[in-house]
């Protein structure tokens, strides 16, 4: 590929960047909203090189260690009774009602009980992460599990494979595809939820920083937290693909895709 | 070795959703035979052989192995599945596939090796060991759902029209195979197929059945020694007279009027 190819896809943010540079130093300066790149970016900057509780490093660490920790939590959760529900039709019925009525709950409405119980930090996002990605960990394995080959699990019955290997050596990995799927939607609603606790309630992390900076009348500040939450996601997203190209390689590349 | 017969179906019938797949169906099976099923599609003869195989109970009437009913699978009766795409494990190796039926018989893992190694090399798969199953053909694939069954070390071998999906050139290497190896194991095997010649060629008898089983017609149309000699060959053996007097004569049963 030469320079010119290279090139091609930073050519629209570019342009999008020069306009509202104009935009924030002509057309409406001294905004409480907008400020222009090149201040937003030496804000950035500042906060980079800042110490303590607003540096970027803690605030990130401290938005991306609750989202982690509570998606994990959300997420064994969600598996193993998954599974279960899964595997069992009874478990199913019986687990029908409970989970139809707590999982439309909203999980940010969950923060003022969150806050009750465990007040700020770190325990209280971890547990409105995990309620949050939960459910949709919960519904995507159960519809994994149903949809396993049932010849896979004939053969299994045939070699005569106790319940547990049937779990851990077919069911499971016949699921990866489809978990893959669960887990990097888990991943994006655990950072939302995580961000969103932040900016609501709990005053640490990312999302607080940013409305610090709201509050303060400091939009280049603002702006700059939004970029780099922004920068975040993707970079997540992109280590959550990396990890599923390196399984699904292991795994003979067959996996590779779900089928629909 | 006791008296009583490896397999024994004494008046077995099956339903399944209110209709009458199987009509009372009375055979033996005896240690170190090949017995071929065969019949038109529908009439009930992957039915019977998952009934042999534990996977269903029968609606009447009793199945016995070793004259005690058969209650679910064992690891003392190996399933050869037709559809060998959906029966080998797509994320695991050829060897990790044999090793499935090893760890299930709680194996040691440091024995596996040698074992896989043995299997494999039978069915002349020795050198694919690493691969994945996606990786192989059908009847490479097929080979490897055998290596599987043998690592088992069953006594009786359920094959499921295994060699249904393959392509005419493979097929009959695979039967050929399957006798040698049928041959020098001393397995009992219970094989369907919809392929007259393949039942013959390969068995030492045949059952036949018929589709929509009455009263004065049960789902056992026929049942025929095949006293040709072994090895057999594709050439010869289908131009032996008896191989010919048996299709004749099953041509009719299987309902080609």
């Amino acid at each position: 590929m030469g320079w010119p190819q290279l090139l091609r896809p930073w050519v629209f943010p570019a342009a999008l960047l020069g306009l509202l540079e104009v935009a924030a130093r002509w057309l409406v300066p001294g905004s409480d909203a907008l400020a222009p790149p090149s201040q937003t970016a030496m804000a950035f900057g500042r906060a980079l090189m800042a110490q303590g509780d607003d540096s970027v490093l803690q605030a990130t660490t401290f938005t991306l260690t609750s989202a982690a920790l509570g998606l994990m939590l959300g997420a064994a959760l969600g598996l193993a009774l998954g599974i279960v529900l899964g595997l069992s039709r009874r478990a199913a019925a019986m687990g029908f009602l409970s989970i139809e009525v707590l999982r439309p709950v909203p999980s940010v409405a969950l923060i003022p009980l969150a806050m009750l119980v465990f007040g700020f930090g770190y325990r209280m996002e971890v547990s409105v992460v995990a309620f949050a990605t939960f459910w949709p960990l919960l519904i995507l394995t159960q519809a994994a599990v149903r949809q396993v080959e049932p010849q896979l699990l004939e053969v299994a019955h045939a070699l005569g494979l106790s319940p547990w290997a049937r779990t851990t050596q077919i069911v499971l990995p016949a699921m990866v595809p489809r978990l893959f799927i669960a887990l990097r939607l888990g991943v994006s609603i655990a950072l939302v939820v995580a961000v969103t606790v932040e900016i609501a309630a709990n005053p640490s992390g990312m999302g607080y920083a940013m409305m610090i900076a709201q509050q303060s009348l400091e939009p280049d500040l603002m702006l700059a937290w939004l970029f780099w939450i922004g920068v975040v996601g993707y970079g997540i997203n992109l280590a959550t693909l990396r990890l599923q190209r390196a399984v699904a390689q292991r795994m003979g590349e067959v996996n590779l895709e779900a089928k629909p | 070795m006791s008296a009583s017969p490896l397999l024994r179906f004494d008046q077995v019938s099956i339903h399944l959703g209110g209709r009458e797949i199987l009509s009372p169906t009375s055979f033996e099976v005896a240690r170190g035979e090949f017995v071929c099923i065969i019949g038109p599609s529908g009439c009930g003869k992957t039915t019977l052989l998952r009934a042999a195989a534990g996977f269903l109970s029968p609606s009447g009437g009793a199945a016995l192995r070793h004259a005690k009913p058969i209650t679910g699978p064992s690891r003392e009766v190996a399933f050869v599945f037709q559809d060998y795409g959906r029966a080998l494990l797509p994320w695991r190796t050829v060897a990790g596939n044999i090793s499935l039926a090893l760890e299930a018989a709680g194996i040691a893992a440091d024995k596996r090796p040698a074992r896989i190694a043995q299997v494999l090399a039978t069915v002349g798969l020795g050198e694919h060991a690493a691969k994945f199953p996606a990786q192989l053909s059908g009847g490479m694939q097929q080979r490897v759902q055998i290596a599987r069954c043998l690592a088992q070390e069953p006594e009786l071998m359920m094959m499921d029209e295994p060699f249904g999906a393959l392509d005419a050139m493979t097929r009959e290497s695979l039967q050929d195979e399957v006798s040698r190896l049928v041959q020098s194991t001393g397995l009992t095997v219970l094989f369907v197929t919809h392929d007259l010649e393949e039942a013959i060629y390969l068995s030492d008898r045949v059952i036949a059945l018929r589709a929509n089983p009455t009263a004065d017609k049960p789902s056992m149309a026929a049942m025929l020694d095949v006293k040709i000699p072994r090895p057999r060959d594709q050439l010869l053996t289908k131009e032996h007279p008896e191989f010919l007097r048996l299709r004749r004569e099953l041509y009719g049963f299987l309902g080609h009027h």
